[in-house]
C-alpha cells in the first residue's frame, strides 16, 4: 500500500475510535464525578447499593440464561434440520430470522400485548412470555452464528455416519452436532445475552423487572448514577465480547472442536 | 441362503429414474464393487442398502429379513465416506467406541474391542489424538475400524480412496481387503476406478445409466466382457466400425481389411451385419515373434512409454489401435514411421453392436 493511504487508514480508524470512544469516556468521567471536586467510584457504589438494581440486574441475568436456553433448544435443531432436510428453505428461514431486525420492537411488544391478554393464551403476566419475545429478539444472532458453525462441518455426512453407527436423532444432535457448533452456539449466547441486557422495550411494555428500564429509571431520578450503570452494562458486553474471542482463538488452535 | 439380496430395485427422484430394475445377491464374506461412471446410481443403490435412500420398488433382504424400510440406524451396516466422516470433537479412540457407547456396551468392553480395532489398523499410538492429526490415510483407516467395531453384517465403503493419494489409495485398499477377508465381513465398494474394482474385488457389477451391464469376476469383466459399455469402460479398447462378411466363418471387413473372431462372437449375427469390433491393446502382439488368427500390416503412429509397459499407436488400414507391449529395457523398439505387421488371436477380436458408449 502507497505511503499516502497508510497515513489515510489511520486516519479513518483513529477518527472512527475517537467517535466511539469520546462518549464513553465523557461518561466514565462524568460518573466518577458524584463527591464534588473529587473523582470516585460514589456512583458505582449507590448503583450496586440500590434495592432496584439489586432486583433488577440479576432478572435481567435470569432473562438472558433462559433466552439463550430456549434459543439453543430451538435454533440449534431448526438450523441442523434446514441444513440436512430443506437446504432449499434457507433462504426463506434466514429472512424470517432477520424480521426482529424489521419490526420495531415497540410494533412488537404491542403484537405480543394484544395476542396474549385474551383467551385462550392469557400469559401476558407471565414471564415465559418475556423470555419467549427475547427469544425472538435473539434469533438473528442465534441462527446466524449455528447456521455458520454448522456450514464449517459436512452436517450431512456426519450425521450419516452416526446414523450408520446406530445413532437416534437425540444423540447425533447432543453427542455429534452441538459438540462440533459449541463455538457457534457459544458466540451466538454471548450476543444473545448483551442483546437481553441492553434491551429496554419488552421488559417495560411487559412490565418486568430488567436492567435497561432500570437505567432509563434512573436518568428520570439521578445524575451520576446513570452514568455509572452504563459504564457497568457496557463493561459486561465487552466482557462477553472478550469471551467470545478468547473462545474463538482456541478454537482456531484446533482445541475447542478438534478443529478440521 | 444369500447374505444380502437386492431384489427389484429402482429409485426415482421426481420422475427421473436413477436407479432401474437391479437385482443382485451377494454372498457372506464377499467383496462386491458397484464399478461405473458417475451418475450411474451406483452410490444411489449403496445408499438404499445403508438406509439413507428409500427404494421406489423392489426389497432388500439382509440375512434372510427384510430390511426396506428399516431406518439407517437399526440396519447394522458399516459405512465408509469418501470424507472420512470421522467426528472432529472426539478422539481417535472416542470414534470407534461411538458406536458401542450407542450400544451401551461396558467400558470395559469397549476399551478392550477399541484397542482391538486400534491393533488391526496399526494406530494404537494415535488413540489420543483428534481427527485434524491425522493423515488423510489414517483418518480412513479410523473410520474403517470406526464401522468395524460395531460388528456390522455389511461394510458399506462409499468411494473411499478418492481424497486419497495414488501411493495411500494402493496401499489402503490392499489393507480394506485383507482387513476385510480376516474378518470375513461382507463389503460393497463403490467406485469409478475400473483398476481400483479389479484389483480389490470377488465381484463386479458394472453399471450404466442405472442399470447393471454386467455381474461377475474382474477376470470375467475384464476378458469377456458382455456389452460395449462394459468392453469400453474396464480397461483399454481398440475400437473400430466393421462389418460380418461370413458369420459362419466370423469374417470381419474393416475398410478392406480382413479379421476373424471366434465362433462365440458370431452368435446371432449375420452376414452384413454392422458391428464394432473391439481389441484390448495387449492382445495385440508384433507378428515378427509370434503369428496368430489375425496378422495385419500396419505403420508405427507413435510410442508412449508408460513404465512397465510400452504403448505402441499403430495404424491398420485407416483405424488407429494401441498395442500394449512389456518394456524390455534390452529389446529394441520400432521407430515411428516404421511398417510392420501386427498379430492377434481371433478370441481376442470382441464384437458389439451399436455405437460406443464410453
Amino acid at each position: 500500500m502507497k505511503r499516502g493511504g497508510v497515513i489515510w487508514s489511520w486516519f479513518w480508524m483513529i477518527l472512527g475510535i475517537l467517535y466511539f470512544f469520546l462518549p464513553l469516556l465523557a461518561t466514565f468521567i462524568f460518573s466518577l464525578k458524584a463527591v464534588k471536586d473529587v473523582y470516585s467510584f460514589k456512583a458505582y457504589v449507590n448503583v450496586f447499593n440500590d434495592p432496584a438494581f439489586q432486583l433488577r440486574f440479576p432478572a435481567s441475568i435470569l432473562w438472558s440464561v433462559l433466552t439463550i436456553i430456549a434459543a439453543i433448544l430451538i435454533f440449534v435443531p431448526t438450523a441442523y434440520w434446514v441444513r440436512l432436510k430443506v437446504p432449499k428453505a434457507r433462504p426463506v428461514v434466514e429472512l424470517i430470522t432477520l424480521l426482529p431486525f424489521v419490526v420495531p420492537a415497540i410494533v412488537y411488544v404491542f403484537g405480543l400485548v394484544r395476542t396474549y391478554s385474551q383467551p385462550p393464551l392469557l400469559i401476558v403476566n407471565s414471564p415465559a412470555l418475556l423470555v419467549a419475545g427475547y427469544t425472538i429478539l435473539s434469533m438473528p444472532y442465534m441462527y446466524r452464528a449455528i447456521d455458520t458453525g454448522l456450514r464449517a462441518i459436512d452436517v450431512q455426512t456426519l450425521t450419516e455416519a452416526a446414523q450408520s453407527l446406530g445413532a437416534g436423532w437425540g444423540t447425533i444432535l447432543f453427542r455429534v452436532i452441538f459438540p462440533n457448533v459449541r463455538v457457534s452456539i457459544l458466540s451466538g449466547a454471548f450476543l444473545s445475552f448483551a442483546i437481553v441486557m441492553g434491551e429496554y422495550t419488552l421488559a417495560q411494555y411487559l412490565a418486568k423487572p430488567a436492567f435497561a428500564p432500570y437505567i432509563a429509571l434512573l436518568i428520570q431520578n439521578k445524575a451520576y448514577e446513570p452514568a455509572a450503570a452504563t459504564i457497568i452494562s457496557f463493561t459486561l458486553i465487552w466482557a462477553c465480547m472478550g469471551i467470545i474471542q478468547v473462545i474463538g482463538g482456541q478454537e482456531q488452535s484446533g482445541q475447542i472442536a478438534g478443529g478440521h | 441362503m444369500k447374505h444380502l439380496i437386492l431384489k427389484n430395485i429402482s429409485k426415482e427422484y421426481g420422475g427421473t429414474t436413477v436407479v432401474r430394475d437391479f437385482n443382485l445377491e451377494i454372498e457372506q464374506g464377499e467383496f462386491v464393487s458397484f464399478l461405473g461412471p458417475s451418475g450411474c446410481g451406483k452410490t444411489t443403490t449403496l445408499r438404499m442398502v445403508a438406509g439413507f435412500e428409500m427404494p421406489t420398488t423392489g426389497t432388500i433382504t439382509m440375512n434372510g429379513a427384510e430390511i426396506t424400510n428399516n431406518p439407517p440406524n437399526q440396519r447394522n451396516v458399516g459405512m465408509i465416506f469418501q470424507a472420512y466422516a470421522l467426528f472432529p470433537n472426539m478422539t481417535v479412540a472416542q470414534n470407534i467406541g461411538f458406536g458401542l457407547k450407542i450400544r451401551k456396551e461396558t467400558e470395559s468392553a469397549i476399551k478392550e474391542r477399541v484397542d482391538e480395532m486400534l491393533a488391526l489398523i496399526s494406530l494404537q499410538k494415535h488413540a489420543n489424538k483428534y481427527p485434524y492429526q491425522l493423515s488423510g490415510g489414517q483418518q480412513q483407516r479410523v473410520a474403517l475400524a470406526r464401522a468395524l467395531a460395531n460388528r456390522p453384517q455389511v461394510l458399506l465403503l462409499d468411494e473411499p480412496l478418492s481424497a486419497l493419494d495414488a501411493k495411500i489409495r494402493v496401499s489402503l485398499r490392499s489393507e480394506i481387503r485383507a482387513i476385510q477377508k480376516k474378518m470375513g465381513i461382507t463389503a460393497i465398494f463403490v467406485t469409478h476406478d475400473q483398476e481400483e474394482a479389479l484389483s480389490i474385488s470377488d465381484r463386479i457389477v458394472v453399471m450404466y445409466e442405472g442399470r447393471i451391464e454386467q455381474v461377475g469376476t474382474p477376470f470375467q469383466v475384464y476378458n469377456f466382457p458382455e456389452t460395449n459399455f462394459v468392453a469400453n469402460f474396464v480397461g483399454t479398447l481398440n475400437s473400430a466400425e466393421a462389418e460380418v462378411v461370413d458369420s459362419a466363418q466370423g469374417l470381419l471387413n474393416m475398410d478392406g481389411i480382413q479379421f476373424k473372431t471366434s465362433q462365440e462372437e458370431m452368435k446371432g449375427r449375420s452376414t452384413g451385419d454392422k458391428i464394432r469390433m473391439s481389441i484390448r491393446p495387449e492382445r495385440l502382439s508384433f507378428a515378427a515373434e509370434l503369428k496368430k488368427d489375425n496378422v495385419l500390416d500396419c505403420v508405427i503412429e507413435n510410442i508412449t512409454f508408460l513404465g512397465s509397459v510400452v504403448r505402441i499407436q499403430v495404424k491398420i488400414g485407416n483405424a488407429r489401435f494401441n498395442m500394449d507391449t512389456f518394456n524390455n529395457p534390452f529389446l529394441e523398439l520400432p521407430k515411428i514411421g516404421d511398417k510392420s505387421q501386427v498379430t492377434c488371436s481371433q478370441e481376442a477380436v470382441l464384437v458389439y453392436s451399436g455405437e460406443a458408449t464410453a
